[in-house]
């Protein structure tokens, strides 16, 4: 064990690609609820190398890191670490042979200073202020870091705070660094100077695990790619040796992944469709806060308007103002209008009544009821519409209405008294849009419907939204996958810090055309 | 009878917590009619229904809003101050339903106050509770009632009755917690409000977007167990004739907390039914009656009744693990 650590200490910048791989997996598999997250996956990484992990939501690639961390324990499969077999309990473990996760939310201490986020888990029995601070500004200035050590983390910026979490992560020695989504919530200027950082961090023998969506910073960065795809390790290659179209193939499993909106533009599906349409929902300057800043836009019967941009650009704010789960300011706030009629709910209630439903981005935590099944969570929802008024319950009515939903929406479940959160995300998802749906909407706001379901359902849930809109029911998608933007969208609205910058007609715009409206 | 078992069984063939408190319910039970003559006779299981019917009570006031996901610890502030107003209106000369519409009154204006300052100004129930507790029993003790202990008036019979009186051969207070324990039970298993209270406690931000009225219902769940205390504060003062408002100072409320949460309603919220309620009360009655009966004294008691809260609650855990991914989500 202390051999293991003192052999920690000692960076190898020369040894990358040759000798004994730091990090072995053999056949990990973690089963969630009789559902494989991941089955039979390999995983090598050498020192001083940047493996990149790509894949699918829902292919295994987080599952996969939180195995090496030590968030969860693996089912099955054994980790190798320097050729000895390791199992790791918990995150303390893994941190103490080395291997540190850098997480997509951080998990900084909001409340302490920079540099008692840094030395977190690792206090003397005293802590002097000074010597704490003087050793944080050392350890932040050879990493390059522009951050005080004595502010409060609270304060930082997400981009300041990731930078804190690598600090971290080097402070405690660690030799593997795994990136889950590093560059979501970055700038393009930040972008650049995080790639610069995992570059040196490269050069002093630092191994890295990189986990992203975006292909191209794959492609860029990495030295090898592993792709996974629904839960099975399916290719490792040198990155070299593959191009952006074998990663998507690979990923997809099939050719035809990207080209459907194309072929949607070509049938002349999309263009024009927008004039003829009674507008339904109308947003005039709303304002909350530092969050939404004179957001306007409209809403057509029968259409699909994706609002695409940068997570914390006011989207998924200006969709609970509209359904009444936030308020906006009161003074100043603007102005809403469904059917020409002026709206203002304090409640979400209110909006149900209206017709006005949204579709949360965060199933777990707002979208369902965890202890009931997929009947009862359709039935609570349509009780408490106003097709449900009444006094007693009625078990035919629930037994009607949840085998009808599960069969619309093809939720696939043993039955329709199953609880909801032992289905897949994918089928988790369809019960929050079946509970939506059972209330019988004029207006649907979906949030990044796709987020966390499995690749083989996403297509099953656009044709969902997709049937919505030809039933001639209004629909705005909040999405920040921008093939799925170009997949759905009627129309795109942009959004950047609070407002609508830029609308394209659906089918006319490129991903570069959104990525260059909603960063610049 | 059919949901009686259904709930008993659990909807995975494996033993439900109710089921578990349950078999140890009866087993106590058997062990005591063996080993104490009388035990098993009619007359001391009447008597231990009797003992435990105030509790009862209390407890499915309780159980209504712990499924809603809030906690009541005014609960029996309300009960003694609401009865001892009760009988001093009486004694000042007031006839027995206009008092007893006052007194309910006061309790029902405090359980709204709860449900507002918990809905409305978003205090977490244990201390908005805590705190309405002690302003109900201070204003009641201040203004309401002269001194610590109320007695009905000399020739109150029909309100003695409720408390000593018999229907059918079986005292008021069993009967009064029967029915309260069925009515609970149709109400949170067959109506509406019922579902929503499940919702509610389940996770109430999803219950908020699916469009449950979140705050009027936790103003009711919260108004809805201070009618309840009042009923059993009525019960109480009738069977013994008088009301001791020191009562407040007692462990009762963790008594009944204890009943709710032995039968295997949750405190997260969601969980449980009032057939749990019923088997959690069953299961103290038994234990306290047959340790009376030993002349075990109260601190051991004491120490019976949290070791078979402890067992009941680890036995559940061991029946039923909680996944990783949802064991991580309630830590957060």
């Amino acid at each position: 064990m202390n051999a293991l650590a003192n052999e920690a200490d000692a960076p190898k910048p020369d040894a990358s690609n040759i000798g004994e791989p730091l990090i072995k997996v053999i056949g990990a598999t973690k089963i969630y609820g009789g559902v494989h997250a991941i089955e039979g996956v390999d995983f090598d990484l050498y020192p001083g190398e940047i493996h990149a992990l790509a894949g699918e939501n829902g292919a295994g690639k987080s599952t996969l890191c939180k195995a090496l961390s030590g968030t969860i324990k693996l089912t099955s499969g054994t980790t190798m670490v320097d050729g000895v077999e390791r199992h790791f309990d918990n995150p303390g473990e893994s941190l103490a042979a080395g291997i540190a996760m850098v997480y997509q939310e951080t998990s900084l201490v909001p409340s302490m200073s920079v540099a008692q986020n840094l030395r977190l888990g690792k206090e003397k029995f005293m802590n002097r202020m000074r010597g704490l601070y003087i050793e944080g500004q050392v350890m932040l200035q050879t990493l390059n870091f522009h951050v005080d050590p004595a502010l409060s983390v609270a304060t930082l910026g997400a981009a300041q705070r990731q930078m804190v979490e690598i600090a971290r992560a080097v402070y405690h020695d660690a030799r593997v660094i795994i990136f889950d989504e590093p560059t979501a919530t970055l700038t393009p200027e930040e972008k650049q100077h995080f790639f610069d950082l995992v570059r040196d961090l490269k050069a002093r023998g630092v191994s890295i695990v990189y986990v992203s969506h975006a292909l191209e910073e794959s492609l860029d960065i990495s030295d090898r790619i592993t792709v996974l795809r629904d839960g099975k390790h399916i290719i490792t290659a040198p990155t070299s040796e593959m191009s952006r179209e074998d990663l998507v193939r690979h990923m997809v499993g099939r050719e035809e992944a990207q080209s459907h909106y194309q072929q949607r533009a070509k049938d002349g599906e999309i263009e024009g469709k927008s004039k003829k349409r009674r507008r339904v929902l109308t947003v005039e300057n709303v304002t909350m806060g530092n969050m939404v800043k004179n957001m306007s836009f409209s809403a057509y019967e029968g259409e699909v308007a994706v609002m695409a941009g940068l997570v914390g650009s006011g989207r998924t704010e200006i969709a609970k103002i509209i359904c009444g789960a936030y308020k906006r300011n009161l003074f100043h706030g603007g102005r809403i209008f469904l059917d020409g009629e002026a709206i203002r709910y304090r409640v979400p209630k209110q909006a149900i009544d209206d017709g006005i439903v949204y579709i949360t981005e965060d199933r777990k935590i707002e979208g369902f009821l965890e202890t009931m099944s997929i009947k009862d969570n359709i039935y609570l929802s349509w009780l408490a519409s106003k097709l449900g008024r009444g006094f007693l319950i009625s078990n035919g009515r629930r037994n009607e209405l949840g085998t009808d939903m599960t069969k619309r929406l093809e939720v696939r479940a043993p039955s329709a008294d199953v609880k909801v959160n032992e289905l897949s995300g994918g089928n988790q998802q369809k019960v929050v849009v079946g509970k939506s749906l059972v209330q019988k909407p004029k207006v649907v706001i979906f949030d990044e419907p796709t987020r966390g379901v499995d690749v083989g359902s996403i297509p099953e849930i656009h044709q969902i939204i997709r049937n919505l809109a030809d039933e001639g029911v209004t629909v705005i998608v909040i999405s920040s996958y921008l093939p799925e933007v170009l997949t759905l969208a009627d129309r795109i609205l942009v959004a950047r810090q609070g407002r609508v910058v830029e609308e394209f007609v659906g089918g006319q715009a490129t991903e570069e055309e959104i990525m260059y409206a909603a960063v610049h | 009878m059919a949901g009686l078992l259904a709930g008993l069984l659990g909807r995975f063939g494996k033993p439900s917590q109710e089921l578990i408190v349950f078999a140890i319910a009866v087993a106590c039970f058997i062990f005591f009619a063996v080993s104490l003559q009388g035990f098993a006779s009619i007359g001391n299981i009447v008597a231990m229904l009797r003992s435990i019917a105030i509790l009862g009570i209390l407890s499915t006031g309780m159980a209504v809003v712990v499924i809603g996901r809030g906690l009541d610890l005014s609960q029996v502030s309300v009960m003694a101050i609401s009865a001892a107003w009760t009988l001093t209106l009486m004694n000042g000369g007031m006839t027995l339903f206009p008092a007893m519409a006052l007194g309910l009154l006061f309790a029902l204006a405090i359980g709204v106050l709860n449900g507002w300052i918990i809905a409305f100004i978003e205090i977490p129930p244990l201390f908005a509770t805590l705190a309405t507790g002690l302003v109900c029993f201070g204003v009641g003790r201040w203004l309401l009632i002269d001194s610590v202990h109320a007695y009905p008036p000399k020739g109150a019979d029909d309100f003695l009755f409720i408390g000593q009186g018999h229907l059918v051969g079986i005292p008021m207070p069993i009967i009064i917690f029967i029915v309260a324990a069925v009515f609970v039970h149709w109400m949170l298993s067959r109506t509406v409000v019922g579902r929503h209270i499940f919702g509610l406690g389940d996770n109430m931000l999803a219950a908020r977007l699916m469009g449950v009225a979140v705050r009027p219902l936790i103003i009711f769940s919260y108004a809805f167990s201070a009618f309840i205390a009042f009923i059993a504060g009525l019960t109480m003062a009738s069977s013994v004739a008088s009301m001791n408002t020191e009562v407040i100072n007692s462990t009762l409320v963790f008594d009944v907390l204890l009943v709710v949460v032995l039968g295997g309603i949750s405190l997260s919220g969601g969980r449980g039914s009032i057939v749990s309620v019923v088997v959690g009360a069953c299961l103290i009655g038994i234990l306290l009656n047959g340790m009376t009966i030993l002349n075990v004294n109260s601190d051991a008691q004491n120490i019976a009744k949290s070791v078979v809260l402890l067992a009941a609650i680890v036995i559940d855990r061991r029946l039923h693990p909680k996944d990783e991914e949802t064991d991580k989500q309630g830590d957060h």
